[in-house]
């Protein structure tokens, strides 16, 4: 079993390397309407971050990028997308919390069916990805450290 | 020992594939993405565990099958425009202790794996999929098929799904498929329809949303009549609908739902067959930083499974999701007695929760802020009959808790969390007519410290004050940051003041039992590893509203995700 795990993995690994763009699927914007994915791409580059209500790390990670937002924009032009996975039993608090904890400069979305979940391949939140203005992933991170959101802030300015 | 080792290998391996191979791998004009979760533990003898008794060898709910436990789940998807294709390879092998796929597997005593897979077409108005479906109508109160990794559940169906969306005035959506029992696929049928009308979008309004929806679900199981007859089963096909009402405007949000099952289906083998039914009813209000939300629930004999068959146990032989809807804490002393519903003796319940937020910031000063939040949660049972018992209504559980959090400035945070829990313990074993309340009051403080960029400390101090089931507790933790690649921590829980079954303190001498725990998280690139050591109290995980039964261990765990 885990010979076969190795073998997939190391089979994977002789493939060329090149940017990833984001998948399209289906979501929900913040005042219910389904979107794509596809819709987020206009030309500024991103900062996606999967969270839930349940996950901790994923707020605090959050709340401080919401703390560094206005100087980093000072710099370059950018926005942050926060993707709650929370599924129906908590998805209105969600809502409620994306307003009430302040993060109204946030594009946020709802991913309920956890389909852009999948399809970006997030196992464990907080996971967090940056896309450049055409839809390239260029970069991703999972887990939060305090402090940790400056390497984010360092990869979106290699983006300039 | 050795296939810890295995793992560790496996890890160091992974991590120089890692830093070698880059982030995006291109096959063709395609793209193929990987992503590999592996939890692992090994676990040691503890004597203190045994001798206290929490940890009997040889019980229903002791270990039977080794010194390690390992949940690996590796997921290969091609995507090129709007085709994808995917198979993902899940290994129990064998399960960790304490899921309920590890009492699956100690049936036939094996290690197990299981792949699914799937070919998908996302175009913009329609989508069709085949092989492995995960999808849900409405709150999924009659239909979800979902993967749930912390609980190790999986019920995805096996079949092909297919959507078409009309203008965004009409979507409609069907599937059908054999669902997914833990690692065995079930021979069941599971069906169903979906429509959603936006009359907003018909009608042009351009200040809110308001839609209507419904669907229908069903689900086959031959021989159910010959099996089940003698406690009420009356078909082979079970039928269940669900009719939705979504509004938004001004800031309002109001979304309802009823659904019920139109046959009497079995929940407990032992039981007669019932019908059921639930209402379920959200509320939203929102203004500025302000905002609040509201949840009604009442359900009846909702929770329908897979397979009626008796061996068919735990919460992963569900085709639907009937969630708890209490709030899931996430510090340690207050998941010590989580929520964990009443209908499985009883049948139902009533209840709900609201939720208010507010944040409190200064425009010229972003980094300083408070954040509040208090919730509150309640639910009852119904009035119901079992064994030709009749049972009044009553309080189940009560929890009302809040906090404040207060970013001081660029270096100091602090958050302040109080809870107060209610519940009746008998509920929590036996449907009876008398109520044991148990109340506890949890306390937590919890500090971060930014010295820099790079390093952090953060202290979590909690207090849970009771007069009654087990008395006081005790817990502490203490994790330091290393941004943005390694953070250590290391914490403590025990039993302060011990109480007896009468809820009186324990008169004679006794030795305080520590739950610890010692850790390290390490990130880089595409992996992410986690090792830690300690003992783990027994008690109820929960995710995702619904829970599972946790009996005490203590052990070395590695997990590690890995995502290309």
């Amino acid at each position: 079993m885990k010979k076969m795990m190795f073998l997939m993995l190391a089979l994977f690994v002789g493939f060329s390397a090149s940017a990833q763009s984001m998948p399209d699927v289906k979501i929900e914007n913040q005042e219910g309407k389904v979107i794509s994915t596809r819709d987020l791409v206009d030309g500024t580059p991103m900062i996606i971050s999967f969270w839930s209500t349940t996950c901790k790390p994923c707020i605090m990670e959050l709340n401080a990028v919401n703390d560094n937002l206005y100087d980093w924009l000072e710099e370059v032009d950018m926005k942050v997308v926060a993707v709650s996975v929370d599924d129906a039993r908590t998805l209105s608090r969600a809502r409620a919390m994306t307003q009430g904890q302040g993060w109204d400069d946030f594009v946020c979305v709802y991913d309920k069916n956890q389909d852009f979940k999948r399809a970006m391949n997030v196992s464990l939140t907080p996971h967090t990805f940056i896309v450049d203005g055409k839809g390239n992933v260029v970069y991703s991170h999972s887990g939060y450290t305090p402090g940790s959101e400056q390497e984010l802030f360092e990869k979106i300015k290699e983006l300039k | 020992m050795k296939k810890f080792l295995l793992t560790i290998g496996l890890v160091a391996a992974t991590m120089f594939v890692a830093n070698e191979a880059s982030a995006q791998i291109k096959a063709g004009e395609g793209q193929v993405s990987i992503a590999l979760e592996s939890n692992n533990t090994y676990y040691t003898k503890d004597q203190k565990l045994i001798d206290a008794g929490i940890y009997i060898p040889g019980s229903q709910d002791s270990r039977t099958k080794g010194d390690f436990g390992s949940n690996d789940y590796l997921k290969v998807d091609y995507n090129l425009g709007r085709f994808s294709a995917g198979v993902q390879l899940d290994g129990y092998l064998p399960g960790l202790f304490g899921y309920d796929i590890y009492k699956y597997q100690q049936r036939d005593s094996k290690m197990t794996a299981f792949l699914s897979k799937y070919v998908q077409w996302e175009d913009k108005n329609w989508g069709v999929r085949l092989g492995d479906i995960y999808d849900q109508f409405g709150n999924g109160l009659i239909f979800r098929a979902y993967e749930e990794r912390a609980l190790a559940l999986n019920n995805s169906l096996a079949g092909g799904r297919a959507y078409y969306n009309f203008n965004n005035f009409v979507n409609v959506k069907v599937v059908a498929g054999m669902p997914r029992l833990y690692d065995v696929r079930s021979s069941n049928w599971v069906y169903g329809a979906d429509l959603a009308l936006s009359i907003s979008e018909m009608t042009g309004w351009q200040n809110g949303i308001l839609s209507l929806e419904g669907s229908y679900v069903g689900r086959h199981q031959n021989d159910a009549v010959e099996e089940f007859g003698m406690i009420g089963v009356t078909t082979e096909n079970l039928n269940m609908v669900s009719g939705r009402l979504n509004l938004e405007v001004a800031g309002f949000s109001f979304r309802g739902e009823y659904a019920a099952k139109l046959n009497e289906d079995v929940y407990d083998p032992v039981m007669p067959a019932k019908k059921g039914n639930v209402v379920h009813l959200d509320l939203g209000y929102n203004y500025k930083r302000f905002s609040v939300s509201a949840t009604f629930r009442r359900q009846e004999y909702m929770t329908t499974p897979i397979e009626m068959r008796p061996l068919s146990i735990g919460g992963g032989n569900s085709m639907n999701y009937v969630p708890l809807l209490t709030r899931q804490h996430t510090y340690m002393l207050a998941n010590l007695n989580p929520y964990r519903g009443t209908s499985i003796f009883t049948g139902g319940e009533i209840g709900g929760q609201v939720d208010v937020y507010y944040s409190l910031r200064n425009k010229k000063a972003r980094g300083k802020y408070w954040n509040f939040h208090a919730n509150f949660s309640m639910f009852n049972t119904l009035n119901h009959e079992n064994f030709g018992m009749e049972f009044k209504s009553r309080n189940a559980w009560i929890d009302f808790n809040f906090d404040i959090e207060r970013q001081w400035n660029k270096q100091l945070k602090t958050t302040f969390f109080y809870s107060f829990q209610r519940w009746d313990e008998e509920l929590n074993h036996f449907d009876t007519d008398h109520a044991d309340y148990c109340r506890s009051h949890i306390f937590v403080g919890d500090v971060t410290y930014k010295f820099n960029k790079k390093h952090s400390l953060r202290v979590e101090g909690q207090y849970l004050v009771s007069g009654d089931y087990e008395g006081d507790w005790v817990a502490a933790l203490v994790e330091y940051n290393f941004a943005p690649k390694f953070s250590f921590y290391v914490s403590d829980m025990w039993n302060w003041e011990p109480m007896d079954e009468n809820y009186s303190y324990a008169s004679e001498k006794h030795e305080l039992l520590h739950y610890y725990q010692v850790g390290a998280t390490f990130t880089h690139k595409f992996l992410r590893a986690q090792l830690s050591y300690g003992r783990n109290r027994e008690g109820y995980v929960c995710s995702g509203g619904q829970c599972r039964y946790q009996p005490a261990y203590t052990g070395v765990n590695l997990a590690f995700t890995l995502t290309f």
